[in-house]
Formats: C-alpha cells, sequence, structure tokens
C-alpha cells in the first residue's frame, strides 16, 4: 500500500515542532543574540598550497572594537580537530592546504569592524605546487601534504579468483564512473552563539549531529575538562551530514574565552560553499564478467576518492563506498581496492548516503549494461544475480537476515510505472541501429538498443514533437546503516518521570529535520499510551542527555525503538506500583494511559503523572546503554543491519535542449516498520529530490583547486519546478519472525537510488549511456540531421 | 541569558524611516541603503525571517511589501518608507492564530527543517490572496524562488493545494 496522509490515518501527527516552525517562533541556534554579543569572523587562506612564513596581528588587534584577534599561539590545547582523526589544524601554523583552510580569527563589536580586522592581519605565504587531482596527489614525486603521505586511506577485499574468473565469461562490461563534488546545501549555514558563562563554564549553541563529540572536541582544543563545556545542538536547519564535523565551533568557543563576552558566528553562503564539506568525488572502475546464461562470475572495482585537504570521515566514507559497491548481488570472485586521496581541492566528507551514492551509481550501471550484453530485461538480470534471504553480505559478512532485496524487486516489479515500461512502444522515426561493444569507452556514445525484449524504449510516449522522449528506468540498493564493524557506536536512552509531572524521554540525539522529535512522541505514545502533552522529549543539550551515539548513519530511529524496548517494562512497572501505592490499588489492575494511570478495565483514569511525581522515595527513572548490533566478522567496516528499496522513474528528454525532467517516480522501501509516515514520506522524498540534484545539474566544480561557484546562483540545487512529478512511496514493513532489530534506518537510502535510475531512463529514452553524473546535457542533443531524420520519418 | 529583546543600537544620524510592519507602525532609525533583512533580524529581533544566500536566490527571506513577497535580502530600507510590511509573524494577521497555509503546512508536513519554511509560507500566502484556486503550474511558478532541501517540494506542493482546499471550503 502506498504511503500517504490518507492511509496513514491515526498515525498522521502534527509534529510537535510543526507549530513553532510553520510560525517562524522557533529560534534555530544561529538566530540567538545575547547582550554585549560580538561577532566573530575567520580568515582563511587565498592559497591551496602553501608555507606560512608570518603572521602579523599587531594591526587587527589595535584596531578600536575589535576584543580578540586569534591564531595557532593561541590555541591552548590540542591545535587540530577532527571525528576520526585529528588531522586539521583548527589554525594553519606551518602550511595552509587548500583554500577553506583557518589562519586567524577575530571578534569585534560589529560585523564591519570585524571586517575590517580580517583585512589588517597580515600573512606571509610562500605558494607550494598545487595538487589539485588525486592522480596528481598519487605521483611518485609529489609533495607530501601529510607527514605519512597523500594516501589517507586505502581499503582491499578479495575472494575468488577474478582474473581465473574472466577468462571463463562469456561477457564482460569494462566501465569507469564518475561522480560530483556534491554541496549538502542546507538552508541554514553554520554558525552559533558561543556564550562564556559567570561560572566559568562555557556553552555552545551551535549545530551538530552529535553533541557530545563535539564537547569531547573543543576540551581538547580548549584543553579544559569536558564537564566545563555545554553544548546545545538542536534545533538545526538541515545538515545530511554536513554539520557533523566540527566548522565554526573552534573559532567561536576560542573567541569567546579570549575575550570574555559572548561570540556570534553565522557564515555567509560563500564562507560555508569555501570552507564546508562536500560529496567525495569518485572515479569507479568496474569490470564485472557474467556466464552464457547471465550468471555473475566476477566483479572487480577499483575506487579513487578526493577527500580534500583533511580526513574527517573520509576513512569511513571510502569503507563503506568499497563494501556497496559489491552491493546485493551474488558473486564467487571478487576484487575490490579503493583509495582515498589527500589533495589541495575542498573538502570532501560525511554526506547523506556515505559512499553508497557513488558506489550504486556505478554497479547499477554496470548491472545495466550486463544485462543488455546478454539480452535479458535489466530487471530480470537483477533477480537472476540478486541475494536471497540466508546470503551472508557483501563481504561474506553475517547480517541480520531479512528477504528485503527479493521484497523491493518484486514490488518494483509489480508497479504500475513499471507497467507502463512495458506497454509502451517504441517511437516511430526511431534511432540508428549503431550497436556499440559494450566495453567501449566515453560517455554518451549514442547508440540503440539491440532488441526490443532487452530495452523497451520510449515507454509510455504519446503524441509528441519528434525531438520528446521518455524513458523509464529501474535502479536497486542495499544500504546498511550505523557505523560498522570496528568503530564504537554506543547507544542510549532515558525515561523518566519528571517533578512536574511530565514524562521525559531523554536521548542525546539532535532535531535537523528528519522529524526525529516526532518519530520519538510516537514511539512514546504507541508504546507506553501516553498522551502528547504528557511527555516532555529532550534532546540536543550535553548537559542533560545520555550518550546515545550521533545522530548519523540512518540509526537514530533504530536506536530509540530498542532503547525504548529495553525500558518498557522497567517504566511501566515502576509508573505502575508507584500509583498502586499512593491509591491503594493492586498493580496487576492498573494501566498506563493519557494523563495518568487508569484502570485496567474500564479505563477510568485513577491518578494523575503530576500526583505520582515527587510522591516516591525512589525517583522514577530507567536507562539503558548499549551498542549498535554489528557483525562477527573483523572485516572493518562490514554492516550487519540493512536496509533495501527499489526505484523506478519516468523521464522526458527534449532532445534540442539535452534537458532532462523526472516525470514520476516510485520508492519501494523494505526497512521494517513505518514508525513515523510523514518522516518515512519525507525522507524516502527528500532523500530522493537530493538524488534527483546529483543526477541532473549539481557538481561544485573546481578549477585549479578553487571553487568556481561561490553561491546558488551558480551551485544549483532543485526547485520545486524540477520535483513536481508524482511520487509514490511504498514501504514493505514485515520483517522475519522473530527478528529483534525492528525499524531499520531509512535516512539515506532514500538519496541513493534515482540517480542510477534516471541514468537508465535517459538511456532508455535517447540510448546514450552516462558514466558521468550529473549527466551533460551536451551528450543528449540530437544533431540537427539527425533530428530530421527523425521528424520526417526519413 | 539568552536575550533576545535587546535591539542593537540605532545608528546616530541616520534617518529615520516609517512604515507598517504586521500591521503595527514602526520607526526605525538607520541608513537608507540598510537591508530590510538585516533590520529584521538584527534590529527588530524578527528571526523568523531566514537567512540563506543574501542574493535573492533561496527565498528563505521572502516577506511582504503591500501584500508583494520580495526577498528582504534585496530590499533596502528607503524602500519601505509608508509601505506595508508583513512577515511570517505577521501572516496570520493576529497572536496565535494561523493562517490557512500554515495549518495546511502543519497538516500536511509540509516541512522538515523548518528554515525554509517561514519564506515558503509567506510566497503562498501571496499566491493565493491573489488566487485563491491555482492550478499546480500557478503553484510551481509561485514557490519557484524558494529552495527547501528537506523535502523535495512534495508535502509542500500538497500542502498549498490543501490551503487552497481550506479556502474553498470557508468560501463555501
Amino acid at each position: 500500500m502506498m504511503l500517504s496522509r490518507e492511509t496513514a490515518g491515526g498515525r498522521w501527527r502534527i509534529r510537535p515542532d510543526g507549530p513553532d516552525k510553520v510560525t517562524g517562533r522557533l529560534a534555530y541556534l544561529t538566530d540567538l543574540a545575547a547582550p554585549d554579543m560580538l561577532y566573530g569572523l575567520v580568515l582563511r587562506s587565498p592559497h591551496l598550497h602553501a608555507r606560512i612564513r608570518a603572521i602579523r596581528t599587531e594591526l587587527a588587534a589595535a584596531l578600536p572594537g575589535v576584543h580578540a584577534v586569534l591564531t595557532h599561539r593561541d590555541v591552548p590545547g590540542l591545535n587540530a580537530f577532527g571525528i576520526s582523526r585529528q588531522d586539521q589544524p583548527v589554525f594553519c601554523f606551518d602550511l595552509v592546504r587548500y583554500v577553506g583552510d583557518a589562519v586567524a580569527a577575530v571578534a569585534a563589536e560589529t560585523i564591519e569592524t570585524a571586517e575590517r580586522a580580517l583585512e589588517l592581519i597580515e600573512v606571509e605565504y610562500e605558494p607550494l605546487p598545487v595538487l589539485d587531482t588525486p592522480e596528481k596527489a598519487l605521483a611518485e614525486d609529489a609533495p607530501k601534504l601529510h607527514p605519512q603521505g597523500n594516501v589517507m586511506h586505502s581499503n582491499a577485499y578479495k575472494r575468488g579468483d577474478v582474473e581465473a574468473a574472466f577468462a571463463a565469461c562469456a561477457h564482460v562490461v569494462e566501465e569507469t564512473y564518475s561522480t560530483p563534488r556534491q554541496m549538502h546545501t542546507y538552508m541554514e549555514t553554520e554558525g552559533g552563539l558561543f556564550v562564556p558563562e559567570p561560572d566559568g563554564r562555557l556553552t555552545v549553541y551551535a549545530p551538530t549531529q552529535h553533541g557530545l563529540l563535539d564537547r569531547l572536541q573543543l576540551a581538547r582544543i580548549l584543553a579544559v575538562p569536558e564537564e566545563r563545556i555545554r553544548v546545545v545542538s538542536s534545533p538545526i536547519g538541515g545538515s545530511f551530514g554536513g554539520k557533523d564535523e566540527l566548522n565554526i565551533q573552534p573559532y567561536g568557543a576560542l573567541l569567546a574565552l579570549a575575550a570574555g563576552r559572548p561570540v556570534k558566528i553565522h557564515n555567509s553562503r560563500r564562507e560555508s560553499v569555501r570552507a564546508g564539506l562536500k560529496r567525495h568525488p569518485m572515479t569507479i572502475a568496474m569490470k564485472t564478467g557474467i556466464d552464457a546464461s547471465g550468471r555473475l562470475l566476477a566483479h572487480r572495482v577499483r575506487i579513487v576518492a578526493d577527500t580534500g585537504p583533511y580526513a574527517t570521515l573520509g576513512a569511513e566514507v571510502l569503507n563503506f563506498a568499497a563494501e556497496h559497491a559489491i552491493g546485493p548481488y551474488r558473486y564467487a570472485n571478487v576484487d575490490v581496492e579503493s583509495v582515498s586521496v589527500y589533495t589541495n581541492n575542498g573538502m570532501s566528507g560525511e554526506f547523506r548516503g556515505f559512499g553508497g551514492n557513488q558506489a550504486i551509481f556505478a554497479l547499477e550501471g554496470q548491472m545495466d549494461r550486463l544485462a543488455e550484453l546478454i539480452g535479458m530485461d535489466p530487471w530480470e538480470f537483477r533477480l537472476l544475480n540478486l541475494r536471497r534471504m540466508g546470503d551472508p553480505g557483501p563481504y561474506g559478512q553475517t547480517i541480520a537476515q531479512t528477504d528485503g532485496a527479493y521484497q523491493v524487486w518484486q514490488k518494483l516489479k509489480e508497479s504500475a510505472l513499471w507497467h507502463q515500461r512495458k506497454i509502451g512502444g517504441r517511437c516511430a522515426g526511431g534511432r540508428d541501429a549503431d550497436v556499440r561493444d559494450a566495453g567501449g569507452k566515453g560517455s554518451g556514445e549514442r547508440k540503440t538498443a539491440a532488441s526490443a525484449a532487452a530495452v523497451p524504449g520510449n515507454s509510455g510516449g504519446n503524441a509528441r514533437p519528434p525531438w520528446i522522449r521518455t524513458g523509464i528506468g529501474a535502479a536497486l540498493v542495499m544500504h546498511g546503516f550505523g557505523f560498522g564493524v570496528g568503530l564504537p557506536d554506543p547507544a542510549a536512552g532515558r525515561l523518566r518521570l519528571a517533578e512536574d509531572g511530565r514524562i521525559e524521554a531523554v536521548f542525546g540525539y539532535e532535531e535537523f529535520g528528519q522529524g526525529l522529535l516526532a518519530t520519538l512522541e510516537t514511539l512514546m505514545i504507541e508504546t507506553f499510551g501516553f498522551a502528547p502533552d504528557d511527555l516532555r522529549l529532550v534532546i540536543g543539550d550535553t548537559d542533560r542527555v545520555p550518550d546515545s551515539g550521533s545522530s548519523t548513519a540512518s540509526r537514530t530511529t533504530a536506536m530509540m525503538w530498542q532503547a525504548l524496548r529495553q525500558m518498557e517494562r522497567p517504566f511501566r512497572r515502576k509508573l505502575l506500583e508507584a500509583a498502586a501505592g499512593l491509591i491503594g490499588k493492586p498493580v496487576e489492575s492498573l494501566a498506563l494511559g493519557p494523563g495518568g494511570v487508569m484502570s485496567a478495565n474500564g479505563g477510568q483514569r485513577l491518578i494523575r503523572y503530576a500526583d505520582i511525581a515527587g510522591k516516591t522515595a525512589e525517583p522514577i527513572a530507567v536507562e539503558t546503554h548499549f551498542h549498535f548490533p554489528t557483525s562477527d566478522t573483523d572485516k572493518f567496516g562490514a554492516h550487519f543491519l540493512y536496509s533495501y528499496s527499489a526505484v523506478a522513474v519516468k523521464v522526458e528528454v527534449d532532445e534540442l535542449t539535452g534537458r532532462v525532467r523526472v516525470l514520476e517516480q516510485y520508492h519501494a522501501v523494505a526497512a521494517g516498520p513505518v514508525v513515523n509516515p510523514q518522516g518515512y514520506i519525507g525522507q524516502i522524498e527528500g532523500g530522493s529530490g537530493m538524488a534527483l540534484g546529483y543526477a541532473l545539474m549539481e557538481d561544485a566544480i573546481m578549477e585549479n583547486g578553487r571553487y568556481l561557484t561561490g553561491n546558488l546562483d551558480t551551485y544549483l540545487i532543485p526547485t520545486i519546478a524540477d520535483l513536481s512529478g508524482s511520487t509514490a512511496v511504498e514501504p514493505i514493513e514485515d520483517l522475519p519472525d522473530g527478528d529483534p532489530y525492528g525499524p531499520r534506518g531509512i535516512g539515506e537510502i532514500g538519496s541513493v537510488g534515482l540517480a542510477p535510475a534516471i541514468a537508465a531512463a535517459v538511456y532508455d529514452a535517447t540510448g546514450v549511456r552516462v558514466n558521468r553524473l550529473p549527466i551533460n546535457p551536451a551528450l543528449l542533443i540530437r544533431k540537427p540531421e539527425e533530428l530530421w531524420k527523425a521528424v520526417s520519418g526519413q | 541569558m539568552i536575550d533576545r529583546t535587546n535591539p542593537v543600537p540605532v545608528q546616530t544620524g541616520s534617518p529615520v524611516f516609517a512604515f507598517t510592519l504586521n500591521g503595527e507602525p514602526v520607526a526605525v532609525t538607520a541608513p537608507p541603503s540598510r537591508r530590510l533583512l538585516d533590520v529584521l533580524r538584527h534590529d527588530l529581533l524578527l528571526t523568523g525571517t531566514k537567512i540563506g544566500c543574501e542574493i535573492g536566490r533561496c527565498g528563505a527571506c521572502m516577506v511582504l511589501l503591500d501584500g508583494k513577497p520580495v526577498n528582504a535580502c534585496l530590499t533596502m530600507l528607503y524602500q519601505v518608507e509608508g509601505r506595508r510590511v508583513t512577515t511570517i509573524e505577521g501572516i496570520a494577521g493576529g497572536k496565535d492564530a494561523l493562517h490557512g497555509v500554515q495549518r495546511a503546512f502543519l497538516e500536511e508536513g509540509g516541512y522538515q527543517c523548518g528554515y525554509c519554511t517561514p519564506g515558503m509560507i509567506v510566497s503562498a500566502a501571496a499566491l493565493l490572496a491573489e488566487r485563491p484556486d491555482p492550478t499546480d503550474e500557478e503553484i510551481i511558478e509561485a514557490l519557484s524562488g524558494n529552495l527547501c532541501r528537506c523535502t523535495g517540494y512534495g508535502g509542500i506542493l500538497r500542502a498549498v493545494r490543501r490551503a487552497a482546499a481550506i479556502g474553498r471550503e470557508a468560501d463555501g
């Protein structure tokens, strides 16, 4: 059944954070102001790669209205940060490695004064050779950007013998795929308010995806105990992974402590583009072979990722890409080598999909090409090679078993959109039958499918100008969630009856729009029978929350569900025992309900929660700590829990302009029970909107290490006009009997499958195979003589 | 500790500009070229109007000027002299009231992070004031200057359709 407000019925609730969002009352952390507040700005390197000879700040410091000018000399603790490895300087001291590198920071009474102060800081640089491609950085004589060299991380996995298997293959497809430097483009740029408190503590009001980790990183930099820092980190105007790493927090914190006054920093979009994370550009070479019946025999993958100047989670992104480049298919022989390379380009890092977007674009491209080679329907070809329940994970590791891959495959096959593809005949005045070698190089080589059975083409076409072509394509996604083997991945939660009678649900998670608060509210209502007004949802404040781990990796809904499952019985028992003691009735005769404890049979309210609060000897509170479930393999980063999706899309290609329009989408998602229907639709629709941008328009192009784009006039994200087509979302909720893990993650998977599906649909429409995103419209423009033939039918 | 009622001091020597803001007369002393966005967010602490690109491309700072949507980042203070400015805080026309568009956004879930939402609602309200029963094409045209990165616009489109339907019911 398609998910919608109508089909969700009573489970479709107004989000608890909704009223303040639609009225503008919600104060984002970049909306905050404080008395005597100063404005902070960061001086960033104008060079891609240079040695710092000298930094002079005297003139800036002497400017009236300036209260602090800081450089590397003013960092009391560790002059470095990074979630995974701390290789990014807070302030550069010897080298600058990209145009966003921070060299100094100022705090002043007005933004104008702060800007003037930045101009007065004198930095002498000695430019060094620039490594603006991974190839240059990997060259033997390349200067080292870091002491250990320019290979930030590499990863290899082998099973079987691919070379021997290729020799036995009936067909082999070899293709190299390239993916763009996509920008998160959260609407609220990085920023926050930093307040030195009278008791000597520091309060940080700044968005992040893991407040306690920011606190740890800031404690290292400031050389103070973590308890001296409070991080308030929600609400957030979008993140998508982009605010997971520290951004402006070190500068705000250092400036506020140096000046002894509150400091506000709010990045302009231009500064956000320059300094912020992007999705890793990757070059993925794949060689994949099948036997005469279409069964996959061998799969070789080589991934080169451009991680930019510093690591952040680049190593983990690479591991994820390598695992997902194997994906949900069966092959006996696999050989994956991947490397992520330091360069002087912009920062790459964590971004929704986490390396899966790149890998699945390549992998699904291989499946489509192989199917065509052997003359099979691309969807049937996938089924022939698809993992089934009981199969191990991509690395051969133990995983939590579901039949998700087959379930989404089946639903897509049954979908109305996929049926359109079957009935749509090839448009008259078709294309030249210039079949090209499947192993051939070069994107955009026009070719016509060899047989109508293999590629139906121009599906669902009506009377249209002959230069408007439609096509339908599909892709399948297996997406791991949680961090995987070898990384600390804690989870925790707390339930408590507060003094004022509210039931507090306390988690160390962040609300950046995904609907976490709504999901938590729904879980509390449906688990215990509370009313929304009984609840106080507490998140995003390190002084109040347990270490629930990060709000990343599609993990929070699953972790909240599991935490509540563990806390349900003891919390219910404590509440009921307290009520029983107060009203003198047996526990068995009582039940929890909206507003208070009820009679278990009659449903009549016997005592309000407010009348239980504070009346018991022991506080009524339960807390749980546990670890995200992991596989028993020792393969670093391998996942244990997976979600699956299948995406079909219908596109329209204008062969005069080369522009692609998405007309219709269908998403089948197998991720266990739907907890929050509104949030679920939002994640799939919103994620696929990002995938549309990835496929058709988004790339923060760098030339010689400098961004050619600085703002939203040249970095284009989809508008409502690009996404006005219909989108159907069909969740598959059933899990195997006895499955203990509950709802699976859906925060990222929606952002993955649409891009390869669009590539397949474009091929269906035009006969042009693309191996590079975003799709270059020039490749889809038909030459005038071709169009003339199409129009005249000659 | 966080005091949001302490506006930035006025700049001495600047002229005074009088206009109507959310139905109330206001007088702001500031340079004539000061951006309306800064007047609202910094001087008057009305932070419901958001800041996203500062070049008129994202629509996060959309406000109504005599009922027409404008980007507050591209509007200078002198341009609002004697005119009516309506922000998200005043769109419903009363404290604690909700505009039909706001109700529809709540009911359909036409928002996620909510940062684009004030601008989106202002644009949609302006559309429905002019075209109470818009076609999808008119909705798309009216909202094409407002970027949203979270929703994929599906919920937004459904919300504006619903707001129009609520309006029709109210009229019928």
